[in-house]
C-alpha cells in the first residue's frame, strides 16, 4: 500500500481495484485523518448511547430461583459476633491475634475446617520482566512466628452434594489492629451467611470464608493467601503432618477446589442520597481486567429484584455537573426525538440526564480500567483467572441503630446467599459472557465489538498518514534522483538501494529512541537501590541519566541529523522519519488495545494528533502565513501536553491547582505503577514517551 | 578491511549478545513459548527423550519426543552436563550459538559467491552501470548480519530450540550446492530432510545450483549477447552439467543409507525404522499434535471433523507440492533465489512453524538486496513483521493467562502472519523477475 503508485516511466494497465483504493485514501490522506479523527472522538462520546442493557447469559445461574433460607435467627448470630467483636476491641493491646482467636472458635463451633494463615507485608518492587510472565514463586509457607506478620483466618466448608473440586470464596478483609463497627459487620455479615450454608443441603461447591486481616492493606493479605493457595508445597517442613492428622492443627494450610468466583464484602457507612440500602460494585482489576459479566449482572439482578437495594458503579462526579457535557444529552435528545418522528423505529436516544449519568460513569469506567490498579482486594483473583467482584453494603441509617442494622444484615445476608446459590449452580467456569467491556451503569455495558470502533476510528489515520508521507517522500526522492540523474551516478549515490529501502536510516533512528526508552524504563529499577532519596531527587537522577544515556547513543550510533545523504534528500528525510514513526506508533497502540484497551483509547487521544501535526518548525516558519503560525501553536502545545510528566503536572494542576504541582508527582505515579505491575507504565515510557522524542527530533529537523 | 573489521565487530557483538542472554533463561521463559520450540524442535522434549533412552525405554513412547534420534545421540548427553551456577542446558545453548555462527559463516561465503557470479554475468551483459551499486556492501555480509542480528533468530538459538541445527544444514547444503562441492550438499540435504522432512524439497535448486551453477540472469541474454557479439567467448557456461548432479545423487543415497544404518543402531530395540519414521516423519505429516503454533493448520485441524482429517491433510500438504513446479519452470535461472522462496513457503505451510524458519529466509532474503531494490511494499512487511512478532505474545497471554480472549485471538495473529508470509513471496518473485526485465533492457540498449 505504501508505494502502491506504479511507475510513471512506463505506461501500464490499470492498477487493479484495491490499489486503486488505496491511492485515492492516500492522496486525500489529510481529509480522511480528520475526519477519522473526529469520528473517533465523537463516537467515543456516543458510546453511553450504544450501551445494551445487561443479560444474563449463562441460563445454568439462574438468579431468584429460590428462596433464600436467611432469616431473623441468623442475624441474631450476626448481631451477637459484631458485639463480641466490638467489645474485645475495647482491649487495644491484644486485638490483633484476638480476633482472628474468636472467629477460628466460632467457625469450629459451627463445625467446619479452619485454620490461619500468617503472612508478612509485601514488599513492593520493581520487576521489569515480570509483567506478562507468570512470577517465580518460591512456594515456602511462612514458618517463623518471630517477626511481624498479619493473620487471616479462613474457614472451609465441604459441600455435601460436590466433589471438592469447586469453590467460591468469600473475603471479609478487617483492620485487626483498629477495627470498625462497620468491618466488624462485614465480619458478622459472613459469618452468618457462612453458618447458614454449612447447615444447607444444596451445596455443590466448596464455600471459603476469607477473614483477611488488612493491617497491610486489603489487597496484600489477599493476594498473599491465593499466592499460598495456588503453590502447593510438596516437601516443605510441614509435609510430616498427616492432612488427615492435622484435622484440630489450626496453622495447617487447606485447600478446596478452583474458585469458581469470589466476592469481597464490605459494609461502609455512608449517608445521605437515598432511601435505600445502596451496593457499590468494583470490578476493575489489574491492567483492565474484568470479571466476566455475567458475575456482575447476577449479583445486580438479585440485589435490585429480590432484595430492593439500589445499586451503584463508580463515576467521576465532576463531570455531571459540566455544561456542554448536558448540551450535548440535550443536543442527541432532540436529535432523537427528531429522528424517531421520522420513523418510529428508530429508538437509539435516552434522555439528557441518563446520557450525563452514563458519560460520568464510562469516563470512571475508562479511568480506573486505564490505570491499570485493581479497586479493591477482588483484583488479586483476577491474576488467577478468579472471577470476583467487591460488593460495598451501605445501609440508609446508622450503623448503631440496632433495630435497622437487623433489617439490614437480612437485606445483605440474604443478597450473599442467592448470589452463591446462584453461583452454586454453574456447571463450568464462567465464560459464556463477556470479559472485556465497559459499564455505562450498573445495568448497561459497552462490549469490545462497540468501543473498538471509537478507537480504530482514531488510530485508522496513522497507518493512512504514514503510507502518504512515505510514497510522498520516496517520489520526492526519486524526482529528484531522476533530475541530478547523471552528477548522482559520477557521485557515491546509491539510487538503487535508497529508491526502496531508503527507510532504513529512519528505522535505525526510530529503533535507537525505542531501545533508549526500554533502558530509561528499567532505570527506575537501579535508583530505587539508592537509599534515602526524594522523589524529587528520584526523578531529576532519572531524568539526568535518561538524556546522558541518550547522548551516549546518539554518539556510539550516529544521531539522527548526520546521515551523509545528498541536500537534495534531505527535504524528504524528516518525512519519512515521520512515517516510520508513525507506523510504530501505531503497532504500539495497538498492542496496547489490545493488553488495555482504555489506556490505548486514552493515550491515542494525545498520541495521534501529536504524532499527525508534527511538522519542521523550520519548513513552516519559511512559509509565514497564518496557517503556519496555527500549526506551529499546535505543535507546541501538543508537545508540551505530549510530554508524560508535563502532562500529569497539567491534569493534576487543573484538578488540584498549580500550587500543588511538584517535580516528583511523575515519579511517585510512575512507582505506584509499577507498583501494581500496570502495563500503563510500559505504554507511557516504551511507547508514548519515545514518540514524543522523536516529534521533537521532527520538529527541529534542520530541513 | 575497515570493512571487514567492521564485520567482524558486529558478529562478536551478536554472539557476545547472545552469551548475556544465555544466562537469563528463567527470566525470559523462551523455551516454553509455542512461536520458539514447537513439538519437533523442543529441546526440553529431547531432554525427555534421552531420558527414556536412558532408562532403557523406546525415546519415542509417550509421544514426547519426535526428533532424529542421531539428535538425541548427539544433544542427548549435553542436556545432561551441569554446571555449578550456571543455567541448565548450557551446554546445548552454546552448541546452538556455535551452530548459529557456523550459519552465518556459510551463509557469507555463499553470498559472496553469489554476489561474484552476478558482477561476472553483468559484465558479460555490458551493464556495469549497475556494478557500482552494488560494491558499497556485499550481499553476504549483509545477509550474514541479518542472520545474526534479526531477533527471531536470537530468540530461537537462546530459547532452546533445536531449529538452529536444522537451520545449519539447510545453509549447508546450499553452500556445498553453490561451491559444487557435491558430497557436502549431499550430506547437508539428507540431513536437513531427515530432521525436519520439508527441507526435501530443496533437492530442485540444489541440483539446479550443480547443473548450472549459482544465479545468473535468464539464459536466453546470454544467447542474445552472443550472437550479437558474435560467438565472444563467456565465461557463463549454460549447459546443464550431469556430472555433479550424478555425484550428488550418488553422495546423497550414500549418506542417506548412512543415516539410516546410523538410524537403526541406535533404536535397534525400540522398534527400529519404521517407529522411527512413524513417529517423525509421520507425526509431521499427520499432524497428530494440535497444541497451537504461529502456523495455519492446528487450529484448522481442531475444528475439522475427523472423517475430512485425512483429505485436508493431503490437500494442504499437496499445496507444497503444486508450487514446486511452476516455481522451478519460471525461476530454474537462479536457484538460490528459488531456494528462499522453497523454504518461504514451506515455513509458511509446514505443519509446526517456528519462527526460527522465517529466521533463515529473512536471512536468505540478504543475498538479493541488490536484486530486490525495487521491491514493493518492504516497509509494510517490515511493520507487518514487527506488529506480528508483537502481538502473537500478547494473545497467547490474553488466551493463555489472562483467559479473556480465546483461541480466535492468537489464531488471528497467526492468519496475519501468514499473509505476511505471502505478500513477502510474491512480492519478492515479482521484484525478482522485473529485475530481470529490467537487465533485458539495459543489455539490449
Amino acid at each position: 500500500m505504501e508505494n502502491g503508485i506504479p511507475d510513471s516511466q512506463n505506461p501500464k494497465p490499470k492498477p487493479r481495484p484495491i490499489v486503486r483504493i488505496g491511492i485515492f485514501i492516500i492522496s486525500h490522506n489529510l481529509f480522511f485523518s480528520v475526519i477519522c479523527c473526529i469520528g473517533g472522538i465523537l463516537a467515543l462520546f456516543l458510546l453511553p448511547l450504544m450501551a445494551k442493557n445487561t443479560y444474563i447469559s449463562e441460563n445454568a445461574l439462574m438468579p431468584g430461583s429460590a428462596n433464600p433460607m436467611f432469616s431473623r435467627y441468623d442475624t441474631m448470630e450476626a448481631n451477637k459476633l459484631v458485639k463480641d467483636i466490638m467489645s474485645m476491641s475495647l482491649k487495644p493491646e491484644e486485638t490483633g491475634i484476638e480476633i482472628a482467636r474468636l472467629l477460628a472458635q466460632r467457625m469450629e463451633e459451627s463445625g467446619v475446617e479452619v485454620y490461619h494463615h500468617k503472612f508478612h507485608e509485601k514488599i513492593s518492587q520493581f520487576r521489569p520482566l515480570h509483567f506478562f510472565s507468570d512470577t517465580t514463586y518460591t512456594g515456602l509457607l511462612l514458618q517463623n512466628t518471630s517477626a511481624i506478620h498479619g493473620i487471616n483466618t479462613v474457614g472451609i466448608i465441604r459441600a455435601p452434594r460436590g466433589d471438592g473440586k469447586e469453590a467460591i470464596v468469600f473475603v471479609t478483609p478487617y483492620n485487626s489492629t483498629k477495627i470498625e463497627l462497620s468491618e466488624a459487620l462485614s465480619i458478622g455479615l459472613a459469618y452468618s451467611v457462612f453458618s447458614l450454608l454449612g447447615r444447607v443441603t444444596w451445596l455443590s461447591k466448596d464455600i471459603v470464608w476469607l477473614a483477611a486481616d488488612s493491617r497491610y492493606g486489603e489487597y496484600t493479605s489477599v493476594s498473599a493467601w491465593l499466592r499460598d493457595y495456588h503453590t502447593p508445597v510438596f516437601n516443605g517442613p510441614e509435609s510430616k503432618e498427616n492432612p488427615t492428622t492435622g484435622a484440630g492443627n489450626t496453622d495447617f494450610f487447606r485447600r478446596a477446589g478452583t474458585m469458581a468466583a469470589a466476592l469481597v464484602i464490605k459494609v461502609v457507612e455512608k449517608h445521605g442520597e437515598t432511601e435505600k440500602d445502596t451496593l457499590s460494585i468494583y470490578a476493575e482489576a489489574s491492567n483492565g481486567q474484568m470479571p466476566n459479566l455475567d458475575l456482575i449482572n447476577t449479583v445486580h439482578y438479585l440485589a435490585v429484584h429480590t432484595q430492593g437495594l439500589r445499586v451503584k458503579v463508580e463515576k467521576v462526579y465532576t463531570l455531571l455537573n459540566l455544561a456542554w457535557l448536558q448540551v450535548m444529552g440535550q443536543i442527541l435528545e432532540s436529535v432523537s426525538k427528531v429522528a424517531k418522528s421520522l420513523n418510529s423505529q428508530w429508538k437509539f436516544g435516552m434522555p439528557a440526564a441518563e446520557y450525563v449519568d452514563g458519560t460520568a460513569t464510562l469516563a470512571s469506567s475508562l479511568y480506573y480500567q486505564a490505570l491499570g490498579v485493581p479497586t479493591g482486594s477482588h483484583g488479586a483473583f483476577r491474576d488467577y483467572q478468579v472471577d470476583a467482584v467487591t460488593l460495598e453494603i451501605s445501609p440508609r441509617s446508622f450503623l448503631n441503630n440496632e433495630g435497622r442494622r437487623t433489617e439490614f444484615l437480612l437485606r445483605g445476608g440474604r443478597l450473599m446467599e442467592s448470589v452463591v446459590r446462584s453461583v452454586n449452580n454453574l456447571l463450568e467456569k464462567f465464560h459464556q459472557s463477556f470479559f472485556l467491556y465497559l459499564m455505562t451503569s450498573p445495568s448497561k455495558f459497552v462490549s469490545v465489538g462497540v468501543y473498538m470502533i471509537a478507537f480504530l476510528l482514531l488510530l485508522v489515520p496513522l497507518p493512512i498518514a504514514a503510507a502518504a508521507l512515505y510514497s510522498g517522500a520516496n517520489n520526492l526522492g526519486s524526482n529528484l534522483t531522476k533530475d541530478n540523474q547523471v552528477p548522482a551516478f559520477a557521485s557515491t549515490a546509491k539510487p538503487g538501494v535508497q529508491k526502496s529501502w531508503r527507510w532504513l536510516h529512519a528505522a535505525k533512528v526510530v529503533f535507537i529512541i525505542h531501545l533508549w526508552a526500554t533502558i530509561v524504563s528499567l532505570l527506575p529499577s537501579l535508583i530505587n537501590h539508592i537509599p534515602e532519596m526524594t522523589p524529587t531527587n528520584n526523578m531529576f537522577i532519572w531524568a539526568s541519566s535518561s538524556i546522558f544515556i541518550l547522548l551516549i547513543l546518539y554518539s556510539m550510533l550516529g544521531s539522527p541529523y548526520s546521515h551523509p545523504t545528498t541536500s537534495g534528500c534531505q527535504n524528504s528525510e524528516w518525512a519519512t522519519l515521520k512515517s516510520v514513526m508513525i507506523a510504530v506508533a501505531s503497532i504500539g497502540l495497538g498492542l496496547m488495545s489490545i493488553i488495555n484497551y482504555a489506556t490505548a483509547q486514552i493515550g491515542a487521544i494525545i498520541l495521534v494528533p501529536m504524532c499527525l501535526l508534527v511538522h519542521p518548525l523550520k519548513l513552516t516558519g519559511r512559509s509565514g502565513n497564518s496557517k503556519a503560525f496555527l500549526l506551529v501553536a499546535c505543535n507546541l502545545v501538543v508537545a508540551v501536553i505530549g510530554f508524560p510528566p508535563a502532562g500529569l503536572a497539567v491534569i493534576k494542576g487543573w484538578s488540584e491547582g498549580f500550587g500543588a504541582v511538584n517535580v516528583g508527582d511523575f515519579w511517585i505515579w510512575a512507582e505506584s505503577l509499577w507498583a501494581w505491575n500496570s502495563a500503563t507504565y510500559l505504554y507511557v515510557v516504551l511507547i508514548h514517551f519515545p514518540c514524543w522524542v522523536l516529534c521533537m527530533n521532527i520538529l527541529l529537523h534542520p530541513c | 578491511m575497515a570493512k571487514m573489521k567492521w564485520y567482524w565487530y558486529w558478529v562478536s557483538t551478536s554472539i557476545i549478545f547472545r552469551l548475556i542472554l544465555i544466562y537469563f533463561p528463567n527470566n525470559l521463559n523462551l523455551s516454553s513459548r509455542p512461536e520458539v520450540a514447537t513439538p519437533l524442535t523442543s529441546l526440553r522434549r529431547l531432554a525427555e527423550g534421552y531420558w527414556l533412552k536412558q532408562s532403557s525405554i523406546s525415546p519415542y513412547s509417550g509421544s514426547m519426543y519426535h526428533g532424529s534420534p542421531l539428535l538425541l545421540a548427539i544433544l542427548g548427553p549435553l542436556t545432561v552436563i551441569r554446571f555449578e551456577g550456571q543455567p541448565e542446558h548450557i551446554a546445548c545453548s552454546l552448541l546452538f550459538v556455535i551452530a548459529d555462527l557456523i550459519t552465518a559463516i556459510l551463509i557469507r561465503a555463499t553470498g559472496q559467491k553469489l554476489h561474484l557470479s552476478y558482477k561476472r554475468s553483468l559484465k558479460s551483459l555490458n551493464v556495469t552501470k549497475l556494478l557500482e551499486t552494488s560494491e558499497i556492501l556485499s550481499a553476504g555480509d549483509i545477509a550474514a548480519l541479518i542472520y545474526l542480528w534479526n531477533p527471531l533468530t536470537i530468540v530461537t538459538c537462546v530459547g532452546m530450540s533445536t531449529s538452529p541445527v536444522e537451520n545449519l544444514m539447510i545453509v549447508l547444503s546450499l553452500y556445498g550446492a553453490c561451491s559444487r562441492l557435491a558430497p557436502l550438499a549431499a550430506f547437508g540435504w539428507v540431513l536437513a530432510s531427515h530432521l525436519s522432512l520439508y527441507p526435501a524439497i530443496l533437492i530442485i535448486p540444489v541440483i539446479f545450483l550443480l547443473g548450472y551453477g549459482p544465479d545468473t540472469p535468464p539464459k536466453k541474454l546470454f544467447r542474445q549477447q552472443k550472437s550479437e557479439s558474435n560467438g565472444n567467448d563467456l565465461v557463463i557456461q549454460n549447459r546443464f552439467s550431469w556430472r555433479p548432479v550424478v555425484h550428488f545423487i550418488l553422495w546423497a543415497s550414500f549418506w542417506t543409507v548412512y543415516v539410516l544404518v546410523l538410524c537403526s543402531i541406535y533404536l535397534k530395540q525400540y522398534g527400529g525404522l519404521s517407529e522411527m519414521f512413524k513417529r517423525t516423519h509421520g507425526f509431521i505429516l499427520t499432524l497428530e499434535d494440535l497444541s497451537p503454533n504461529i502456523g495455519v493448520l492446528w487450529y484448522f485441524f481442531a475444528e475439522v471433523f475427523d472423517f475430512f482429517r485425512d483429505f485436508f491433510l493431503i490437500v494442504f500438504h499437496v499445496n507444497i507440492l503444486f508450487m514446486l513446479l511452476p516455481l522451478a519452470i519460471r525461476l530454474y535461472h537462479r536457484p538460490c533465489f528459488l531456494a528462499f522462496i522453497y523454504i518461504a513457503i514451506s515455513s509458511m505451510l509446514k505443519s509446526y512453524p517456528s519462527v526460527g524458519d522465517s529466521a533463515l529466509y529473512l536471512a536468505l532474503l540478504g543475498w538479493f538486496v541488490y536484486e530486490l531494490a525495487e521491491m514493493q511494499f518492504s516497509f509494510f512487511l517490515f511493520c507487518g513483521y514487527v506488529g506480528v512478532t508483537l502481538l502473537s505474545p500478547v494473545m497467547h497471554n490474553l488466551w493463555i493467562w489472562r483467559g479473556t480472549g480465546n483461541a480466535n485471538f492468537y489464531y488471528a495473529t497467526a492468519m496475519a502472519y501468514a499473509c505476511l508470509q505471502i505478500i513477502l513471496v510474491v512480492e519478492s518473485v515479482s521484484a525478482m523477475l522485473q529485475h530481470d526485465r529490467m537487465l533485458r533492457k539495459q543489455s539490449t540498449t
